[in-house]
């Protein structure tokens, strides 16, 4: 930022000697904002142990057993990719709408009417079309479904000026809802004993692994999905025109932009990348709608759009981050006694750190 | 009482678990600050009433507990907000994912546990008028105590020096400053006393509507108390009839199933929300003037 600023002042005899000094000096900079952050995130994991400790739990043990749990157990790290396609396309659900502007808190509910609109169509529809073919529909209607509970928010923002981050919230509850009445009355699955839950996909509508491995197709297409839309963001012109909006609306009106499109266009995509994470989180890991089965990745996506700052490589690595210590919850129950929710302190912790920075950020910027 | 009473009353019961929660809101958004974290703060005033009152078998230290419990939840948002500029929404909703996991981890104990709920209190006189008495006047004080709070919300905000010191925070801090107050303060003590009477709502509900704690147990309700609050134009009496609406359609699910009506459980209980949604939309073009300038700003241009 103050390296930019430098070729302004033209002093051009004492420039020589002055930009080293300056590197130097912007390169100590970065270093204590550097030591701030680590310590900032020290403080944090300190924080969680302390919460833990308040349960009679030792803290190292806690983070061993959640390292354990999610890194070097047996097919741990498969398990966490796994989780992350959903919380990974929930986040990039987050983030495009949040390019142009817009908050969608609703990433949750997007997942939820994806993974029905799949088990709908994969159960009840495409039972016999061959599999790539049955695979293709469930995804789209798994976008469609999550586009449609995104668009409806974008448009009651930009047609009624209804606040797309309380309307999002709310669909979250009703989309919820409608899960429980599918798996407690209609779909319910005849032969699944006493438990709510939908009758399980047919075997041919599962995503396979891929080439006899342990790692679904599922996390291929969601890392694929991720790239292209880096690629949308950062090489289009929509992506350019979502940054502009997003930026100063009232310039990008003048500038002749559409502006109303580029906002529902930005929450229609950010919806249908959730509802894909909802049919790709069913077909490729848990085959049946449960009560509960999304476990909050929408909102754990949130966080950790917000924590890689709307940057769709930042936000994948984020995502992968908190799939690993949502998984890392697994042993803590059983061991410690610890509620399973206990690792939504250490997101909240963990995304509350840079916002306790942001005063910072903003000075120095 | 027959169903239609019966869903009105229950609804004033239910609507004041959010009404308490709302006008905080109310209050918070008047100086210019969001508090998504309302769901959050609800949680821990339900856990702190419900603990402290299982634990000492006085339902009045419980609402103090509640109203604390929630009041720290909201300072911590205030203080990200106000003091460290960070980002509202993502505030709000960290402090509902801290409260989520932290009631989680405390409360494990007290979910099997039984306290001693709020006294149901039937006004001598007034309870005995037919159908209004059964309806507003046979309930446990924090319901009375809303009926007051609702004028006394509005004649703070509109009849008091102070007051119009929180209004005019929320519109232009700048000025606030110029006049010798200091804003940041302003906004702390607004979101931190806005959040306690979120606080006593998640009371009203561990210790008074529900009788009984459980995890994640206001689910959403927080997050309906902010959306009343948009639909009501930041107006008092509009809030207390925006609770009164969610909790009416809350409780009509449960007294059309106690009538036999055959429809799916889970499809009646989606329908508070509906009704908040459509709400929320019917109102919030008219509502939209009122809105404090700050509120504007930190709903419309974040990220």
């Amino acid at each position: 930022m103050t390296a930019t600023k430098q070729p302004t002042t033209p002093q051009r005899g004492v420039e020589a000697p002055a930009t080293p000094r300056l590197q130097a000096a912007l390169a100590s900079i970065e270093w204590t904002r550097f030591a701030i952050v680590v310590l900032s995130y020290v403080v944090c994991l300190c924080l969680f142990g302390a919460v833990v400790a308040i349960k009679h739990a030792s803290p190292t043990g806690v983070y061993s057993s959640m390292i354990h749990d999610a890194l070097l157990g047996d097919g741990s790290v498969v398990e966490v990719l796994t989780r992350s396609v959903a919380i990974g396309l929930a986040a990039l659900a987050v983030s495009v709408p949040a390019r142009a502007g817009l908050v969608n808190v609703g990433g949750e509910g997007q997942l939820i009417v994806g993974a029905v609109a799949a088990s709908g169509l994969g159960v009840y529809v495409v039972g016999g079309l061959p599999g790539p073919l049955g695979w293709i529909v469930m995804a789209l209607g798994g976008m469609v479904a999550g586009a449609i509970w995104a668009g409806v928010p974008a448009l009651l923002r930009t047609q009624l000026g209804a606040n797309e981050a309380v309307t999002t919230l709310l669909l979250n509850f009703i989309a919820n809802d409608l899960v429980l009445y599918l798996i407690y009355q209609p779909w319910r699955d005849p032969s699944g004993g006493g438990q709510p839950e939908s009758s399980p996909l047919p075997g041919r509508d599962l995503l396979p692994n891929v080439l006899g491995s342990q790692i679904n197709l599922a996390i291929i297409i969601a890392l694929v999905v991720a790239i292209v839309i880096w690629a949308l963001l950062a090489h289009t012109g929509w992506g350019f025109a979502l940054r502009v909006v997003g930026g100063n609306q009232e310039a990008a009106r003048r500038a002749g932009l559409p502006v109303t499109k580029v906002m529902v266009s930005s929450m229609l995509v950010g919806g249908a990348l959730a509802g894909l994470g909802g049919m790709l989180n069913l077909a490729g890991s848990q085959n049946q709608l449960l009560p509960g089965g999304t476990a909050t990745y929408g909102y754990i996506g949130f966080l950790a759009a917000f924590l890689g700052r709307h940057q769709p490589f930042k936000v994948v690595l984020t995502a992968l981050l908190f799939s690993a210590i949502a998984i890392g919850n697994s042993g803590l129950e059983l061991n410690y006694g610890l509620d399973g929710s206990v690792v939504d302190v250490l997101l909240a912790l963990l995304v509350a750190a840079p916002l306790w920075l942001s005063r910072r950020r903003k000075e120095i910027v | 009482m027959n169903g239609i009473e019966q869903a009105l009353a229950t609804g004033v019961e239910s609507g004041t678990v959010i009404l308490y929660p709302a006008l905080g809101e109310l209050i918070g958004q008047r100086s210019g600050i969001v508090n998504l974290g309302t769901e959050g703060c609800m949680l821990a005033g339900a856990l702190a009433a419900y603990a402290v009152t299982a634990s000492t078998g006085s339902p009045l230290l419980g609402v103090l507990a509640g109203a604390a419990g929630g009041s720290l939840i909201g300072l911590a948002h205030a203080y990200l907000v106000v003091r460290r500029r960070a980002d509202q929404l993502a505030s709000g909703l960290v402090m509902w994912f801290l409260a989520v996991g932290l009631t989680a981890v405390l409360g494990a104990s007290f979910v099997s546990e039984s306290a001693n709920p709020l006294p149901i209190w039937k006004i001598p006189g007034l309870g005995s008028i037919p159908w209004i008495g059964n309806i507003l006047f046979d309930h446990d004080p924090l319901v009375y105590i809303s009926y007051l709070l609702v004028p006394g919300v509005w004649w703070f905000l509109h009849r008091t020096r102070a007051g119009l010191v929180v209004r005019a925070t929320g519109e232009r801090p700048a000025v606030v400053s110029v006049a010798g107050r200091r804003p940041d303060v302003i906004q702390i003590l607004a979101v931190s006393f806005g959040a306690g009477l979120a606080g006593v709502g998640g009371a009203e509900l561990s210790i008074g509507y529900v009788d009984s704690w459980f995890d994640d147990m206001t689910n959403g309700y927080g997050f309906v108390a902010v959306a009343v609050v948009l639909f009501a134009a930041w107006r008092p009496l509009w809030v207390m009839f925006g609770s009164y609406l969610f909790g009416v359609a809350l409780a009509s699910a449960s007294v059309l199933q106690a009538h036999g009506v055959s429809v799916n459980q889970y499809l009646l209980d989606s329908l508070p929300y509906l009704v908040t949604l459509i709400a929320l939309v019917v109102f919030t073009r008219r509502g939209r003037s009122q809105a404090p300038e700050s509120i504007t700003a930190a709903l419309t241009n974040t990220s």
